[in-house]
């Protein structure tokens, strides 16, 4: 689904991400593990060419999806953006209702069917496992939701465009122990129809939701492999003393 | 002397000299209204002047305000608010913009009777509009256009950066994301900008002086090509010019307190609205 091919992505003159190669099945959640600004976000960042935005930035090497390199020139960026959808780790809806909220990207992408738009809304809230707590008040603001709420209403507006893939940065760091619970019981059930790729600061979340995981360090990718390997029998010993919290 | 006492006269300053000042304020805005509320009533609104300014009322100048304010709106909004977001979404932090930030500095600078002889060389003469409506409505539009572009650009810069990231994450293109997302959530503090800009345009009479206001007209402007009469200008001429300044004076007060009464009241609404579309935006 996605593969990475020799990626060097630089900050100006900062070498963030260190000649990368992985690959990553569909229908899969991988992991990204490692200490603080070691370049989880930034290579996350890749896939849905959110590093774009940012200026003096250049890339080497090539990030595959679905076969395709999308950093060639032929490459639609919002089409890409809408097949892979990305939640950030502080929920950011937008200041409309719930309902607006779900539909936006529907609309900018030209939806304009009133009732299709209505049931994708549907739908994609049921999907992130929400629909029940907000379908009475669908016309509210979606920022008189609770903080967990609020990020399952993010990941409802990425659904609801039909992504493939989704990027989810640190989802549930800003959340309370249920919420974070419900967040990863949706990836759980989402599996079945994404390919997932989070990025994560809590070992045991990691273990829990993932099937693989990528061990990141200083840009580099130390170890990738089976997240029951991982975390039971790493090759590297620094991927040990870190899983063990020794450091980071 | 301890640190206490010392204290405790310098907070005793402070609060006096900032006593001073409303009392400063009070005093203009009472001595304006005592002298100005016996005059006005609803024929001093509605009538033209009579008998040589001394008596009637101030009608053809409330209106001419109000033309050149639309006017001057209509031509300053798009086009400031246009200019703000280029400058805040399009262009970046680079060289043209700190250029054009430079110069929109330097255009608020400018004494406002520079602008009223700018204007009637450009508008009044090259252009050929002559004494007019829309020769003065540009000219305040351009006095009233770095206002309303700095307040446009804090205001597009306040919106926080993660409703963009959020927008574009969706597939929605750069456009798509100014006009549904980041111009809807900084509208509160743009229309305040405008607001603010409606009180100093009704409120200038240099700029207007050159290009379109009128002594004395017996009727309303009946096209954008007319001159018209205005507050600030014709509270000049009845303070200085009138065919008999003593007797015109209850009248100019009246008019100072229309004056008046006409720029707090935007900048009333202008904290009004702020609030409102602030409160919307978020149930909404
Ligand atoms: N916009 C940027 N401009 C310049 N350098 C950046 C930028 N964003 C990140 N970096 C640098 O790139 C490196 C990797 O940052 P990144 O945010 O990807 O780390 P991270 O692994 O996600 O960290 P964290 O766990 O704290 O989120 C850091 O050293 C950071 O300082
Ligand atoms: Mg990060």
């Amino acid at each position: 689904m996605i593969e990475t091919k020799n990626i060097n992505f630089y900050y100006g003159d900062f070498h963030a991400i260190k000649n990368i190669s992985m690959k990553m099945e569909p229908n899969t959640v991988t992991a990204f593990i490692g200490p603080s600004g070691c370049g989880k976000s930034t290579f996350l960042r890749l896939f849905n060419r959110m590093n774009d935005l940012i200026n003096n930035t250049r890339l080497e090497g090539e990030c595959l999806i679905k076969s395709k390199n999308i950093y060639d020139k032929s490459i639609d960026v919002d089409e890409l953006r809408k097949d892979v959808g990305m939640v950030f780790q502080k929920p950011n809806p937008f200041p409309k209702s719930i309902f607006e909220n779900v539909a936006y990207g529907l609309k900018v992408n030209g939806v304009k069917d009133k009732k299709f738009i209505a049931q994708k809304v549907e739908e994609s809230l049921m999907a992130a496992a929400l629909w029940d707590e907000v379908k009475d008040k669908l016309h509210k603001s979606a920022f008189e939701l609770s903080g967990g709420q609020q990020q399952r209403l993010c990941i409802a507006r990425a659904l609801a465009v039909a992504p493939s893939v989704l990027l989810m940065d640190e989802p549930a760091s800003a959340l309370d122990p249920i919420s974070t619970s419900k967040i990863e019981e949706l990836i759980h059930q989402l599996k079945s129809n994404y390919t997932i790729v989070i990025v994560t600061h809590n070992m045991q979340q990691a273990a829990r939701v993932s099937d693989k995981t990528g061990f990141f360090m200083m840009g580099e990718l130390v170890e990738y492999s089976d997240t029951k390997k991982m975390f039971l029998n790493p090759d590297k010993e620094t991927t040990q003393n870190y899983i063990t919290g020794r450091f980071g | 002397m301890n640190k206490k006492i010392k204290q405790n006269i310098a907070f005793f300053v402070f609060r006096l000299f900032s006593l001073l000042i409303v009392g400063v304020l009070i005093s203009i805005l009472g001595f304006i209204a005592i002298n100005g509320i016996q005059v006005i009533d609803w024929e001093f609104l509605t009538t033209a002047p009579k008998e040589g300014m001394t008596e009637g009322g101030i009608f053809p100048a409330i209106v001419g305000t109000f033309y050149l304010v639309v006017g001057s709106l209509i031509f300053a909004v798009p086009l400031g608010v246009m200019s703000a977001i280029y400058t805040v979404e399009y262009a970046g932090n680079g060289r043209i913009v700190r250029f054009i930030r430079m110069m929109t500095n330097n255009l608020a600078s400018i004494p406002s009777i520079v602008f009223g002889l700018f204007g009637m060389a450009l508008f009044v003469n090259k252009l050929g509009f002559g004494d007019s409506i829309i020769a003065g409505s540009l000219t305040l539009g351009l006095l009233t256009l770095p206002i309303i572009i700095r307040t446009s650009e804090e205001a597009l810069k306040a919106v926080p950066e993660s409703y963009r990231t959020g927008s574009y994450a969706l597939g929605a293109g750069k456009l798509q994301t100014i006009r549904k997302v980041i111009l809807p959530s900084a509208m509160p503090n743009i229309l305040t900008g405008i607001i603010l800009s409606v009180g100093r345009v009704s409120g200038e009479t240099a700029p207007i002086l050159f290009t379109v206001a009128a002594y004395f007209l017996p009727s309303l402007p009946d096209s954008i090509f007319s001159q018209a009469m205005a507050l600030p200008y014709h509270l000049y001429v009845l303070a200085t010019s009138g065919t008999d300044v003593e007797a015109s004076r209850p009248i100019a007060y009246g008019t100072a307190l229309v004056l008046i009464m006409i720029v707090l009241f935007f900048n009333l609404l202008a904290a009004f609205l702020r609030q409102r579309l602030n409160k919307k935006l978020k149930q909404h």
